[in-house]
């Protein structure tokens, strides 16, 4: 059944480890085809079996809500090539899969929020879910006219995640050929974000103190929370209007409107990364709603994932993106050390790559802060992009590096550009972000 | 002199001292009221149990019934709401039930003297919600299987009781996700299954 839920600890592991083991039978398959087949007939092998084990991972995954799917969403944001694209597709899915909550059980957490029913506080709930997410789901509402989203949250989900994870981390660490200790810090920082988007009074402290900062960005809109009719496992927001991305470009918005709403996203996520410190990281498509009124607008949800940035990385990031430093090596190279990129035990040949990759890259993806007026419409900029990204996966020395590079607060950080990036190609903006 | 009042002091008894008070007797004292109007309510302390635990099945059905969600539910539907509702409402009872389950532990075939008049209670409650099922198709009529439904679902209701007796995640997480998934699987089996299915091919097969 497909609705049924493994729930013990015991249960959840017996999952992961039959899908451990169907990955491994896939990869079997997988030799035989290619000891039998030709040699373009391998690629095709290969990009068969990434597409099983992505099945297999992802069927596992979608029946153990909470950790994993989170963790396999955030995977599958991951643009730097370290995942196949069929992982990437997959996971992408994951967000449209989880059981609902029944009728009386949204009924009990609402009461427990705010001491009565949703029937008795609203003028109208609808029982059914609008939206669901790995750890709750959304419902609508309306009082006195006001149209209401209210978020309700898996019972047990922050009390399992934990577990979850220590689950899922030997499988994702093998599909990915990552040495799992190695990680280990950054495993911490991925965690310690999972398991704060279960803290929903945490959610609505960032959302109202990002929301008031940032009420100066024109063509940004921000939901309203209403604190009263909220508690631990129960947000209640406005209701925002607007399209999602798909179908926002579908209507055929013109140039005009693309670009400022281009605008007003790139600023909104300038003023998070360099001014207010903290930056809402998760930009996946699903958390924002355009509208073609007013010129272009875009409202922005879910502050369950914000990533606070330390004053010193903030400064040593932003210099990565400004030519006069990444076209000298004298000032390059200490920062790429500083960032923990370079490391002082590295070989002199994986020091070579590493400046070589820095002086290919760094460019590239620093053109949107440096030229006057960027066009992410421009399709070669995302293929050099995926080029490089490519490449690099696909580089045998790379590969062979067994260990994570960088600080972990690139992880976060990265995700948002990497978002913001994908969000605006996928608008076609032209934006303003040079002389920053 | 209240019922209810003779109910409350003999629980903060049996809570303060960990045990029922030794008699009748010594309760009325405390009560300041003669023993004979004691067993105009109750015949005994264990009548008292007995009524406790009706009150909870009682008060569960009644407020999960008041609120306004109610009247649109699944027969599904209706009875995960009493469960969260009685679940919530034992938050205030539950040294009480401690103690008492504790004294006199529950099996699911040999039900305890305290719990019989609540499961009565209990029992006719599950039944309306078949009767309405069997409207909604939601449960399905089986030769001998059908009577043993009503039963079926107190012993639901004790493992759930037991499940929540001990539970140690916070604020009961844990049983809420017993309950949906407990009451979810109930009712794919009363509902149209492949046992029906299987039973009709037999059927088919015998026949032909």
């Amino acid at each position: 059944m497909s609705d049924h839920l493994p729930t013990s600890k015991v249960a959840r592991a017996a999952k992961l480890a039959g899908a451990g083991l169907r990955v491994g039978a896939n990869y079997v398959r997988h030799a035989v085809r290619t000891a039998t087949a030709s040699e373009a007939d391998t690629a095709t092998s290969r990009a068969r079996l990434d597409n099983d084990n992505a099945a297999t991972l992802y069927d596992t995954f979608s029946q153990l809500k909470g950790g994993p799917l989170k963790f396999t969403q955030l995977l599958s944001m991951d643009r730097t090539g370290l995942l196949p694209a069929a992982y990437q597709e997959r996971f992408a899915m994951a967000q449209h899969q989880a059981p609902p909550l029944s009728g009386p059980l949204v009924v009990k957490t609402f009461r427990e929020a705010t001491g009565r029913t949703p029937l008795e506080i609203f003028d109208e709930f609808d029982p059914a879910a609008r939206a669901a997410a790995s750890i709750g789901q959304v419902h609508f509402a309306r009082l006195n006219g006001q149209a209401l989203a209210v978020k309700v949250q898996y019972p047990g989900v922050a009390a399992s995640i934990r577990s979850d994870l220590n689950l899922i981390k030997p499988v994702a660490f093998r599909v990915m050929g990552l040495d799992e200790n190695a990680f280990g810090e950054y495993v911490r920082e991925v965690e310690s974000k999972l398991l704060e988007e279960t803290d929903y009074a945490l959610e609505l402290r960032r959302s109202t103190e990002i929301a008031a900062a940032s009420a100066h960005i024109p063509g940004v809109r921000f939901a309203h929370y209403y604190a009263e009719l909220s508690g631990p496992r129960v947000l209640t927001m406005d209701w925002l209007s607007g399209q999602h991305l798909k179908e926002f470009l579908a209507t055929n918005p013109d140039q005009q409107t693309r670009n400022t709403i281009g605008q007003a996203l790139w600023d909104f996520y300038d003023f998070q990364t360099r001014r207010y410190g903290a930056v809402h990281a998760d930009p996946h498509p699903g958390n924002f709603l355009f509208s073609a009124e007013n010129g272009g607008t875009v409202a922005v949800l879910d502050f369950g994932c914000v990533k606070e940035i330390p004053a010193d990385f903030r400064d040593a990031y932003f210099q990565l993106v400004r030519p006069e430093i990444y076209q000298d090596d004298a000032q390059l190279l200490p920062l790429l050390r500083q960032l923990n990129i370079l490391k002082t035990t590295d070989s002199p040949e994986v020091r070579a790559l590493l400046i070589d990759i820095a002086h290919t890259v760094l460019p590239l993806v620093a053109r949107p802060f440096v030229e006057p007026e960027f066009d992410f419409g421009d399709p070669s900029f995302q293929t050099e992009i995926t080029r490089h990204a490519e490449a690099l996966a696909a580089n045998p020395l790379l590969r062979a590096q067994r260990e994570p590079r960088g600080v972990p607060h690139f992880i976060y950080v990265n995700r948002a550009y990497f978002g913001l990036y994908t969000l605006l190609g996928d608008l076609q903006a032209r934006v303003r972000g040079g002389g920053a | 002199m209240e019922k209810d009042a003779i109910r409350a002091a003999y629980r903060a008894h049996l809570l303060r001292h960990n045990a029922p008070p030794t008699s009748v007797f010594q309760l009325t004292q405390e009560l300041g009221i003669a023993e004979s109007e004691f067993y105009q309510h109750y015949a005994t302390f264990g009548a008292i149990d007995r009524d406790i635990f009706r009150s909870f099945i009682d008060d569960a059905r009644a407020r999960a019934e008041a609120t306004p969600e109610y009247a649109a539910y699944s027969v599904r539907e209706k009875l995960l709401a009493f469960y969260y509702t009685l679940v919530e409402q034992l938050k205030n009872e539950r040294s009480y039930l401690t103690l008492i389950t504790q004294r006199e532990p529950f099996h699911n075939r040999l039900t305890p003297v305290y719990l019989q008049d609540g499961k009565a209670r209990f029992e006719e409650y599950v039944e309306e919600l078949l009767i309405e099922g069997r409207l909604t198709k939601e449960v399905v009529r089986r030769a001998f299987l059908s009577e043993r439904y009503p039963a079926g679902f107190w012993v639901q209701l004790l493992f759930l009781l037991r499940f929540w007796l001990r539970d140690s995640s916070p604020n009961f997480e844990r049983t809420d996700e017993a309950i949906e998934k407990a009451v979810t699987l109930s009712f794919d089996l009363i509902g149209r299954n492949s046992f029906d299915s299987a039973v009709e091919f037999g059927r088919f097969l015998f026949r032909s």
